[in-house]
């Protein structure tokens, strides 16, 4: 055998490399949802100079290249406050930061997706704002949300490969050690490339799935 | 008592009430009638809390609606039915009914839906307790408003034009609710273009116009030579007769 033949461990390597994407993508994805969900609430609550302070930090990360931003996190960190960034925490930072300024512009609009109305009844009947977002505004939000959540998600998902340039051994990585090794760019790229999209369908079945339970108990499909 | 006393509320440039004079007390049916725009529906979103007074004052059973504090407090005695329903969609019938009992007067879960039922019972939706508002012709969903309302044991219920949204068929199942709580001695502020039907069950009637009250006299007396006497109440009823 030759170096640069495929071995059976080859296949253990890329599964490697898809669960070190995929813990990735499940860690940022849970981290940016709640802090996404918290910004959300911050400006559900209009409070005073966290509110504006939210949405300036958001604009920051949902208009600038995430490679850009893992840069500035995995080298410019490090040199500005003199302390160590591992590879997986950069990742960590900056993917949970970027996941959560848009999951912060999905939240917010969820929650302007609910009627007025409903809002003034629960107001006149004395409830408070916080049980007004926890029992009348979530529920329907988190299903109005599902959709655009799970197209983002899938997003998010391609976007771990960039952090691939900074060390990380996720998938893309080790197809890049692949086809260093073997040659076969074709080969490895296609092996790769699968692994992701069925990783991706995954994501959408499971969002669809998700999204039909939570309508499938009310029939307001059409609201 | 609901105590209206020199309420203004304008919106921007247009004034919508320009002086109000109200009392309502325990056990009185006050119709409050008038052409659309004349502030009907606006002096009820004052009395409840949902539109801020510019000036006067509002009082029930003597908290102030403009004070945050006693908000709360005016808020618990008076329960609102809405013209669009405004029914949690999400939630089934009985849902809808027990939500406030079980966040705002802390009733466990199962005692309030208890009542909720007997609620829904009471207005003959027994069979559509567990249904979604989507799932409910416009008079059942007005009908569970209703029960919403009751299911807070207000003192006062505002009713702002409950029926405009629906046809005359269902018109009249609601109305006839209406007509049963009103002989129960529920306290009602009902604002509304059904001439005939506030005639019936009003002990007093309001009528705006303008943003101003130009009318404020027992039921029988608007009805009669005295309401009459007022050329813009002459005029509105007349027309709203040939309607």
């Amino acid at each position: 055998m030759r170096y640069g033949d495929f071995t059976p461990f080859d296949i253990v390597l890329l599964l490697q490399g898809l669960g070190v994407s995929l813990a990735l993508f499940v860690s940022t994805t849970l981290i940016g949802l709640f802090i996404g969900t918290v910004w959300a609430v911050i400006r559900f609550y209009r409070v005073p100079v966290l509110m504006q302070l939210v949405t300036f930090v958001a604009e920051l990360l949902k208009n600038s290249p995430v490679l850009v931003q893992l840069f500035l996190v995995f080298f410019g960190l490090p040199a500005f406050l003199k302390i160590n960034v591992t590879p997986t925490e950069a990742a960590v930072i900056t993917l949970s930061g970027n996941s959560a300024a848009f999951i912060y512009v999905i939240a917010v609009s969820a929650i302007e997706s609910v009627g007025r109305d409903q809002i003034e009844a629960a107001r006149v009947f004395g409830l408070t704002r916080w049980q007004i977002l926890r029992r009348v505004i979530a529920p329907q939000a988190t299903a109005f949300a599902i959709g655009p959540l799970t197209g983002l998600l899938v997003n998010q998902l391609q976007v771990t490969s960039l952090i691939s340039v900074i060390g990380v051994m996720d998938l893309t990585k080790v197809g890049n050690i692949l086809n260093l090794r073997t040659l076969k760019p074709f080969l490895v790229w296609t092996a790769v490339g699968l692994l992701y999209y069925l990783t991706a369908k995954l994501v959408t079945y499971a969002g669809a799935r998700f999204e039909k339970r939570l309508r499938a108990h009310t029939a307001w499909k059409g609201l | 008592m609901i105590s209206i006393t020199g309420l203004r509320k304008s919106f921007g440039a247009a004034t919508v009430l320009n002086g109000i004079d109200l009392e309502i007390r325990q056990g009185e049916v006050v119709s409050v009638l008038g052409s659309s725009g004349s502030g009907k529906s606006t002096l009820i979103r004052c009395i409840n809390g949902l539109e801020k007074i510019d000036a006067g004052k509002i009082t029930v059973d003597g908290f102030d609606v403009s004070k945050p504090r006693e908000l709360s407090e005016a808020r618990k005695r008076s329960g609102t039915v809405f013209q669009l329903f405004n029914l949690y969609p999400h939630m089934t019938a009985v849902q809808n009914v027990a939500l406030a009992p079980i966040e705002v007067l802390k009733l466990p879960r199962m005692q309030a839906e208890a009542e909720a039922r007997e609620l829904l019972h009471s207005v003959g939706l027994t069979e559509r307790a567990d249904a979604y508002p989507s799932q409910l012709s416009g008079g059942q969903r007005q009908r569970v408003g209703i029960c919403r309302a009751l299911a807070m044991k207000p003192s006062y219920l505002l009713l702002d034009e409950v029926t405009s949204a629906l046809d005359p068929e269902m018109t009249s199942e609601v109305l006839s609710i209406l007509a049963a709580l009103a002989k129960t001695g529920t306290t009602m502020v009902f604002v509304t273009h059904e001439i005939e039907f506030a005639r019936s069950i009003s002990s007093r009637i309001a009528f705006l116009d303008k943003g101003q009250l130009i009318a404020d006299l027992p039921t029988e007396e608007f009805f009669s030579a005295t309401g009459m006497a007022l050329p813009r109440v002459a005029q509105f009823l007349s027309k709203m007769r040939k309607d």
